[in-house]
């Protein structure tokens, strides 16, 4: 009986050490570029958008020939919304696989652990989507971002106040917990105290709390003019319902985060949405080459809406093929190069690295307000970006029709 | 002051949910004494199964008579086939109860995810946003009706587990399994009811929280440490004890969060959950009597 | 010596490993098996031949992690301090924690030590000024090649099992197997119980936090989430130790070994196995079966917890016996 025990770890031996020399083999007349994307646990639907868009870019872009008659192949590894995994899973692309280029990056921790090990090696890693500032300011010379960082976020709500809200003067500002919330609030806190617009309320809250009706007693009686939130979809959704519920009248709710960009905080909010701002990096109003194309293809591809992290990826892959065209040759230090070099405009808006303020390599965006306007989102400032008139103050919930 | 009394009605209400979840497991606690830690897995299934009738045009409240008996069969499940088998094993340690459960609530929550994926589904009713106020104070009404369905239920597992026979039986398993047995008790069908009946008032929870929150499958967690602080705090085993104790973490979350800061609302319960366990052993349970 | 030789060989492959094999995702796998090795261990201590069932033990760890973190968070001092202080800051911690749990046994043990965990991470989240909260704490980790880490975590596997099989075999080991059995006859035949319970959790704090220091060092990353998790750490400590086998000197470390590889394999879909057979086949069935168990893993792992608790209640080592006769089907006698 002990033969078979033996036969059957030979068989294993045997399989394992053809899985190894197979995953090696594969060369081919492709560009292989490591996509680094949450595609299991909690952040998988985010994930899914961006896997979805950095493939649609990659049909686009190996339909026209692809870089100088190659195909780019997309090897993405699951980081599953942690930054352990997505530390391994950065390394086993760069060690293993041996991409000379990564791209991908949806969590702000996920990054933040990814971003050393891509410099370590020397490998380019271009960012679409994490936000925490830190990454590009530590002027690691392999990395760069294409989106605005979270402090950036709330720009253009920041001239809203300074061109049309000049009456706002006292601000509640309530955050979830996380690294994105945490760098915002902060963040916006400076801006604040810039605009000489006082914080009445700071309140942190961990996030899936199911009742914030105790804090949002607190915000109303200290009846602040602007309601800043900085909350996922679900948190926004219960934070306006609840609002709505203890009849919270400020001039302005406004939502900084990705939450309230979502048609979910509209679907599950219902009319506690309507009204409500949100900073966005993104609609598909707006005025950039394949901005409208790239969202009506998704929907008529995927039957479902994209947003601006699904621009985001769909963009970036054209700056990765950008690059890879112009490199001198396939390698991290010619494609690094060629990035650094980069200058076009995508879907997303343009793209070019320099260096502002800390940062190093990042792209410097506008950023955008839209509004909750019956059901639908509207971009509403700045001006050039507006599809509808902002709706502005808002009126108090039992004066509505 | 009407910040006071806001915050007071907040956490009143909220305790009357938090109640339900914990008479769930202060049952199976007192009774079997095992650390249920996939218990806020099953009311996260229960809700799961309110998500599905809605989808079909069941209104919540009608959910409660699916998902009780539902979550009722798979806890006589669970505890028939996969804690039972654990009693008898010869061990080391006696954890390996706990640690099964923990198996379970990771089982039962990727399957949720797998069929559901991770989106974050909603339930839209018509009372979901209601309110009602007296004076200046709002009211919700969604949790106004959880609060007195939960009363309801506290009062019918009261008489339940002091007039019955099946009741009765299960206090006297609770209080010394092996005598219990030895006065005719068939103490290893108690055990698989009782968690049947934990699991489907916890599913009662579910139905009813799910109007006002939203649903994910990795909502179990935390739910879970809740139910376990109040069942410390209430006593295991007493349903009146499990009121109390949900209404008093309500209240000392709502009123800590307003008062010291919302951040310290997870905090404020852990930290009286392990001064119960330090000063009061017995929960309230000690100063009442059931 | 003889009983010594498996180990001893088992040690020497280790070690010898990084020198045939440069693929940094394995050596990467084995580096967490390592520190597994030290973080179960040390549970064992407390919990297999103790008795004392804790399920906070990430509170250690993170400890550990953040003495590391902070230190070059706030003074600029090189995380690698962290490795020689880290553990007398889990040790700080452990006694309080200890003094307060200890009043309980059992399940109150287990859930005090469970609220206390929560307790620890929920704090480190919000004392943003201090740990840098959810933002956590980056640095450029020292060493670009694995070897000096696989190294130093081998050393460190290593010395725990050498301590933990010293210890088991001295006073302290027999009077902590004594309270494990029957606290209260320990107590009566005058054994300080609260002593040497004390002693087992500074013993673990001690390993885990030391355990921590060097995930920070090895990661570069940490954040609460990361570091205080229930899951991933506390109860993942638990997993190794009784899948491996509680009350043994080498339980765990098999345990540490069949977990990591366990959860990995999941995770890459048995490292790809099945997708590159649906490639190599074309068959469309197998890369969905692939695509399948990658979404799944998570339920994987749980399903398999479940399994090896029903049926290998005593963990690989403790059941071992068991396991030779059904699965090999040799006689217990041979």
């Amino acid at each position: 009986m002990k033969g078979t025990v033996g036969k059957a770890c030979v068989v294993v031996a045997a399989l394992l050490s053809l899985v190894m020399a197979g995953s090696a083999g594969f060369a081919a007349e492709t560009i292989k570029v490591g996509v680094l994307l949450p595609l299991t646990g909690s952040m998988a639907k985010f994930g899914e958008i961006e896997k979805r868009s950095f493939d649609m870019a990659v049909e686009e872009i190996n339909a026209k020939g692809g870089v100088n008659g190659k195909k780019i192949e997309l090897l993405f590894e699951d980081d599953t919304g942690k930054p352990d995994v997505g530390r391994s899973g950065i390394e086993k692309l760069i060690s293993r696989e041996k991409v000379p280029v990564i791209t991908g990056g949806y969590a702000s921790s996920v990054v933040a652990a990814a971003a050393p090990v891509a410099q370590q090696f020397k490998v380019p890693f271009v960012i679409c989507t994490g936000a925490t500032d830190d990454v590009t300011e530590k002027g690691y010379d392999y990395v760069f971002r294409v989106n605005p960082t979270a402090s950036e976020y709330p720009n253009a709500v920041k001239s809203f106040l300074r061109e049309v809200a000049t009456d706002v003067k006292t601000i509640a500002l309530l955050y979830e917990n996380t690294a994105f919330g945490q760098s915002s609030s902060k963040s916006f806190e400076k801006d604040a105290k810039e605009l000489g617009l006082k914080i009445i309320v700071k309140e942190g809250y961990q996030a899936g709390a199911i009742d914030f009706k105790p804090i949002l007693t607190k915000v109303k009686a200290a009846n602040p003019d602007m309601i800043y939130m900085v909350s996922y979809v679900m948190d926004a959704s219960l934070l306006m319902r609840q609002s709505k519920e203890l009849r919270i009248n400020p001039k302005m709710f406004v939502g900084g985060g990705a939450g309230f960009t979502l048609p979910e905080f509209a679907k599950s909010a219902g009319d506690a949405a309507d009204g409500v701002y949100s900073a966005t990096l993104w609609v598909d109003t707006l005025p950039f080459p394949g901005a409208k194309q790239y969202s009506d293809n998704f929907r008529k591809k995927f039957g479902s809406e994209t947003e601006y992290h699904g621009a985001e990826a769909y963009a970036t892959m054209y700056v990765v093929a950008d690059a890879l065209k112009r490199a001198k040759s396939i390698t991290p230090k010619d494609i690094r190069d060629a990035l650094t070099k980069t200058d076009m405009k995508t879907a997303f808006g343009p793209v070019k690295f320099i260096s502002y303020g800390k940062k190093t390599q990042q792209n410097k965006l506008d950023t955008y307000m839209v509004q909750w306007q019956k059901g639908e989102l509207e971009g509403v400032w700045p001006k050039n970006a507006a599809t509808k008139k902002f709706i502005y103050p808002t009126p108090p919930w039992d004066k509505r029709k | 002051m009407d910040v006071f009394l806001q915050t007071l009605v907040a956490g009143i209400l909220k305790g009357g949910l938090y109640a339900l979840i914990g008479i769930g497991m202060t049952l199976i606690m007192g009774v079997m004494g095992i650390i249920n830690l996939a218990h806020g897995q099953l009311m996260m299934l229960a809700m799961y199964v309110t998500f599905v009738l809605n989808t079909m045009g069941v209104d919540p409240y009608f959910s409660l008579f699916v998902a009780m008996p539902l979550l009722f069969l798979l806890g006589v499940a669970i505890q028939k086939f996969l804690l039972n088998p654990l009693i008898k094993a010869d061990t080391i340690l006696p954890e390996n109860q706990v640690l099964m459960t923990v198996g379970i609530g990771m089982a039962l929550t990727e399957i949720v995810r797998f069929i559901f994926s991770s989106d974050y589904k909603y339930i839209t009713s018509t009372y979901s946003n209601q309110t009602f106020f007296l004076g200046n104070i709002s009211f919700s009404m969604a949790l106004t009706i959880a609060f007195g369905i939960a009363i309801a239920f506290t009062i019918a597992m009261f008489f339940f587990l002091v007039k019955t026979d099946l009741g009765r039986s299960i206090r006297a398993t609770a209080q010394d399994k092996d005598a219990a047995t030895l006065m005719g008790v068939n103490t290893g069908r108690i055990t698989v009811i009782t968690f049947g009946l934990g699991s489907g008032l916890v599913a009662a929870a579910g139905c009813l929280l799910a109007p006002v929150y939203y649903i994910f499958p990795d909502l179990g967690g935390p739910f879970t440490a809740k139910a376990f602080i109040i069942t410390i705090l209430g006593g295991l085993g007493s349903t009146v004890g499990a009121i109390f104790g949900g209404v008093t973490l309500g209240l000392a979350e709502s009123l800590g969060a307003t008062y010291f800061g919302m951040e310290y609302e997870d905090i404020i319960g852990l930290t009286i959950f392990v001064l119960v366990l330090l000063f009061l052993p017995g929960g309230f349970k000690r100063l009442t009597k059931v | 010596m003889k009983k010594n030789l498996l180990p001893l060989a088992v040690v020497a492959l280790v070690a010898a490993l990084p020198l045939v094999m440069k693929d940094n995702y394995y050596l990467h796998l084995m580096i967490l098996f390592m520190m597994w090795v030290v973080i179960g261990s040390a549970w064992n201590l407390i919990a297999g031949y103790t008795g004392q069932v804790s399920f906070g033990d990430a509170a250690f760890f993170g400890c550990g992690a953040y003495t590391a973190g902070l230190l070059a968070y706030h003074l600029g001092v090189s995380t690698w301090w962290g490795l020689a202080l880290g553990g007398f800051t889990a040790v700080a911690v452990g006694l309080p924690f200890g003094w307060i749990c200890f009043r309980m046994r059992g399940a109150y043990f287990a859930l005090a030590t469970l609220a206390l965990n929560e307790v620890l991470r929920h704090g480190a989240t919000i004392a943003e000024k201090f740990t840098g909260g959810m933002v956590g704490i980056l640095i450029m980790p020292s060493f670009t090649s694995k070897a000096p880490y696989y190294y130093i975590a081998l050393a460190m596997a290593v010395a725990s099992l050498a301590s933990l099989q010293w210890v088991v075999r001295s006073k302290p080991g027999y009077y902590f197997v004594s309270i494990r059995e029957d606290q209260d006859a320990a107590e009566s035949l005058g054994i300080n119980t609260h002593f040497y319970k004390m002693l087992s959790l500074a013993y673990a704090a001690f390993w885990t936090g030391i355990a921590g220091a060097l995930y920070m060092n090895y990661m570069g990353f940490i954040d609460p989430h990361v570091v205080f998790n229930l899951h991933d750490i506390s109860i993942m400590a638990i997993l190794v130790g009784i899948v491996g086998g509680v009350g043994t000197v080498y339980g765990p470390a098999v345990g540490a070994f069949v977990m990591v590889a366990v959860q990995e394999m999941f995770r890459s879909g048995f490292f790809g196995l099945f997708k590159w057979l649906g490639a190599v086949s074309g068959s469309d069935s197998l890369v969905r079966v692939a695509a399948v168990l990658t979404q799944a893993h998570v339920l994987g792992f749980g399903i398999l917890v479940v399994v090896v608790i029903l049926f290998l209640p005593n963990g690989i080592v403790g059941d071992w016996p068991k396991i030779r006769k059904r699965v090999f089907r040799l006689d217990a006698r041979a």
